[in-house]
C-alpha cells in the first residue's frame, strides 16, 4: 500500500525571486523513513510542501507513487498522504474526537461532516487510533487545546493515520505517506523523543513512507533510514545516518550561507582549537 | 515641528504635540463651529437649559419642558381597561363573556327631533357595554408577544440569508473572483438600506403586518450577520485549515473542522447582538406599519389616545428592562 516519492529536479521560485528549492533531486522508496535536514530557511518544508501540492512546483515534478503531482491529481493523492505539523495544525476549540474525524474527512460525505454523524467504522479507527498514540479515549471528549504540546501532537499522528475508507486507493491502513514538518520543534527534548519514536513506530506497523524533517541529529541519527540534507535549497548530504559524519555535519550546518556575519567552517574550527 | 528634536535634545523620543496637532485641532474646531450653526446646536443648548431651569425657577418660561409635561399630563391615567359596545361585537353571546368581564349598561339622553311635531325631544337612550377590566393591557401584551416573535424571526431569516453569503465572499473560502464580489456586493446593499426604509417599502409590497417587519429586519441582519461572519473567517487561524486542505478535504469540510470551531464563540455573539438589536428595532419599524407594538403605537399616538400611549410606553421599557436582564444571564451562562 506504501507508495515512492520521487523528486525530479524540483525547483520552487518564489514571487520575490528567492530560491528556495534548486533542482532538488532524489527518490525515497515504499515504507522508507527519510529525514530531511537542514539549518532554518533551507527549503526543508517547502520541499515537504511539494508533495502535497501545498506549494506548486516552478520546475520539475514530484511524483508520488508514479504519479506526477499536479492540479489534475492533486486531491486523489492528497487523500493517500497524512501530514504532521509543527504547529500542530489542530482546531484548538474543537474536541480532540472532531479533530480525529478530520483527518478523514476527505473521504466522508459532506452530510456526514456537517451534521457530525459519523460512521461507526470511523469512530472505531479514531478509538483504536487514540490508544496506539498513548492517549486515553477519555481524551477524545475534550478540547485540544486543554491538551499539552506533546498530547497534541500525538493527537496530530493519530489524524495523519486515519483511514480514509471508501476512497479510491486507499485503505483502513491510513495514508500511503506521511509528511511530518518538523514534528517535534515545539518540543522538549523529552516529548521529541517519544514522538518521533511514536511515528516511527506507527509508519513501521503501516509500511508508510515518511518524509520527515527534523532539527535533532541524534533522534535523526536513531530513526531515518535515510538522511537527506539540504541548504539553501540545494541537497548537500544524502545517505545513512551512519555516514552522516561530524564534518558533514559542519558541512549542512554552515556551508551554502554567505552572509558576512556567519561563522564559516574555518572561523568554527579555529574557535575551537582557541 | 513634527519631531520636536534638537540634536543636542537629550530627550530622544518624538515629541508628541507639534505645530501639526495644532493646525488639525484648529481646523477640526472651526469645521464643529461652522456645521454646529448649521444643525442649529446652539438653539438646541439654549432650549435644553431652559427646559432644565425652567421647573426649578430659574427660568421663566420653557417651550420644551411645557410640551413635554403637557403630554406627560395626558399620558396619566394610563389605559388599562377596555370597553367596547356590545351592538358593535360581531356575534356576541352575553353568556359567554370573556374572563373578568362584565357589562355596564349606560342610560342616557339623546336629543332627536320629532318628525310629527317638528320639535326636538329628550329620548332615554340605553346602551350595553362590555367591560374588559385589563382589556387594553392584554392587548398591549399581545402586541409586545408579537413585536418579539418579529425579532426572532427576523434573526432566523437573518442567519439563514447571512450564514451562505458569507461563506461565498469570505476571501479564505477560495470561491470565484464573481461570485465574490456578487455576494458582497449583497451583502453590501443589504447593510445600506436601514431597517426602517426597507420596511416602508416592504409594507407596500406584503400590506400592513408583520411580514415586513421580519423582512426588513432579515435582511438588514443578513447584511450585517455577512459581513461580520466573513470578517471572522478570514481572520481566522489558516493552519488548522492548511492541515485540512492537506488531507484533500472539500471547502466545507475544511470550513466545518478547521474554520467553524474558532469562529463559533463570535458566530454566537454576533447573532445575540442581532436578536437583541431586532428586539429594539422591531418596536421602532412597527411606526411605518410593519407590525407589532409600533404599529399600535402610532395608531394610538394619530387618535391623540395618549393614554394608550402611557401604557405602551410603560410595556416597551419593562421588555426592555426584562430582555436586558435575560441577554445578560444567557451571556454569563454560554459565553
Amino acid at each position: 500500500m506504501s507508495m515512492a516519492l520521487e523528486f525530479r529536479a524540483v525547483s520552487v521560485c518564489h514571487a520575490d525571486g528567492t530560491r528556495a528549492l534548486d533542482e532538488v533531486r532524489f527518490t525515497v522508496p515504499a515504507g522508507q523513513f527519510c529525514v530531511v535536514l537542514g539549518p532554518s530557511g533551507a527549503g526543508k518544508s517547502t520541499l515537504l510542501r511539494t508533495v502535497n501540492g501545498l506549494t506548486p512546483v516552478t520546475g520539475g515534478e514530484v511524483l508520488v507513487g508514479g504519479e506526477r503531482v499536479e492540479v489534475r491529481t492533486l486531491n486523489r493523492l492528497r487523500r493517500r498522504m497524512g501530514m504532521i505539523h509543527q504547529n500542530f495544525g489542530l482546531s484548538a476549540r474543537a474536541t480532540v474526537a472532531t479533530n480525529m474525524m478530520a483527518g478523514a474527512a476527505a473521504s466522508m460525505p459532506l452530510w456526514r461532516t456537517l451534521t457530525g454523524i459519523y460512521t461507526d467504522a470511523d469512530k472505531a479507527a479514531a478509538c483504536a487510533l487514540i490508544r496506539e498514540v498513548g492517549l486515553e479515549e477519555a481524551h477524545l471528549a475534550r478540547r485540544a487545546e486543554q491538551l499539552s504540546g506533546g498530547q497534541q501532537q500525538r493527537v496530530g499522528i493519530a489524524r495523519a493515520f486515519m483511514p480514509r475508507v471508501g476512497q479510491p486507493g486507499t485503505s483502513a491502513q491510513g495514508p500511503a505517506v506521511v509528511l511530518a514538518d518538523e514534528p517535534v520543534a515545539s518540543l522538549d527534548p523529552r516529548a521529541a523523543e517519544d514522538i518521533v519514536t511514536l511515528l516511527h513506530r506507527q509508519a513501521r506497523e503501516r509500511g508508510t513512507t515518511v518524509l520527515c524533517s527534523l532539527h535533532q541529529l541524534d533522534l535523526a541519527r536513531r530513526f531515518a533510514d535515510r538522511i537527506v540534507a539540504l541548504s539553501a535549497g540545494r541537497v548537500v548530504f544524502d545517505g545513512t545516518p551512519a555516514q552522516l559524519h561530524a564534518a558533514e555535519v559542519v558541512a549542512i550546518y554552515h556551508h551554502g550561507q554567505t552572509a558576512p556575519n556567519v561563522p564559516t567552517p574555518d572561523a568554527l574550527s579555529l574557535g575551537a582549537a582557541a | 515641528m513634527t519631531g520636536g528634536t534638537v540634536a543636542t535634545d537629550p530627550w530622544r523620543f518624538p515629541q508628541p504635540y507639534g505645530w501639526r496637532t495644532l493646525a488639525t485641532l484648529i481646523a477640526v474646531l472651526a469645521v464643529l463651529l461652522y456645521s454646529g450653526k448649521r444643525a442649529e446646536i446652539d438653539r438646541m443648548t439654549a432650549m435644553t437649559v431652559q427646559a432644565v431651569l425652567a421647573p426649578v425657577g430659574l427660568a421663566e418660561k420653557s417651550r420644551v419642558a411645557d410640551g413635554l409635561s403637557h403630554l406627560a399630563r395626558q399620558m396619566v391615567p394610563i389605559q388599562i381597561s377596555d370597553r367596547q359596545e356590545v351592538s358593535r361585537i360581531e356575534g356576541f353571546d352575553p353568556n359567554r363573556l370573556p374572563l373578568f368581564a362584565h357589562l355596564e349598561t349606560v342610560r342616557g339622553h339623546e336629543e332627536k327631533l320629532n318628525p310629527l311635531t317638528m320639535k326636538l325631544e329628550s329620548q332615554p337612550t340605553e346602551s350595553v357595554w362590555l367591560v374588559e377590566p385589563l382589556g387594553y393591557v392584554v392587548h398591549v401584551a399581545g402586541k409586545m408577544l408579537e413585536t418579539l416573535e418579529i425579532a426572532l424571526w427576523g434573526t432566523i431569516v437573518a442567519v439563514a440569508i447571512g450564514l451562505p453569503l458569507s461563506l461565498l465572499s469570505a476571501r479564505t473560502m477560495r470561491m470565484p473572483l464573481a461570485v465574490r464580489g456578487v455576494s458582497n456586493t449583497v451583502i453590501a446593499l443589504m447593510r445600506a438600506v436601514p431597517e426602517l426604509v426597507s420596511a416602508l417599502f416592504l409594507v407596500i409590497a406584503y400590506g400592513f403586518g408583520p411580514i415586513a417587519g421580519i423582512l426588513a429586519l432579515g435582511l438588514y441582519g443578513a447584511g450585517f450577520l455577512g459581513k461580520f461572519y466573513a470578517d471572522d473567517m478570514e481572520n481566522a487561524d489558516p493552519r488548522p485549515q492548511e492541515a485540512l486542505v492537506a488531507t484533500g478535504a472539500g471547502r466545507l469540510a475544511v470550513w466545518r473542522f478547521a474554520v467553524l470551531p474558532q469562529v463559533m464563540p463570535q458566530f454566537i455573539a454576533y447573532t445575540l447582538y442581532i436578536l437583541d438589536r431586532n428586539m429594539r428595532m422591531a418596536t421602532v419599524i412597527g411606526l411605518v406599519g410593519a407590525g407589532g407594538i409600533g404599529q399600535e403605537l402610532k395608531g394610538r399616538y394619530d387618535l391623540y389616545e395618549y393614554g394608550h400611549v402611557g401604557t405602551i410606553l410603560i410595556a416597551i421599557f419593562l421588555t426592555v428592562l426584562l430582555l436586558d436582564q435575560g441577554a445578560a444571564r444567557l451571556r454569563r451562562a454560554w459565553l
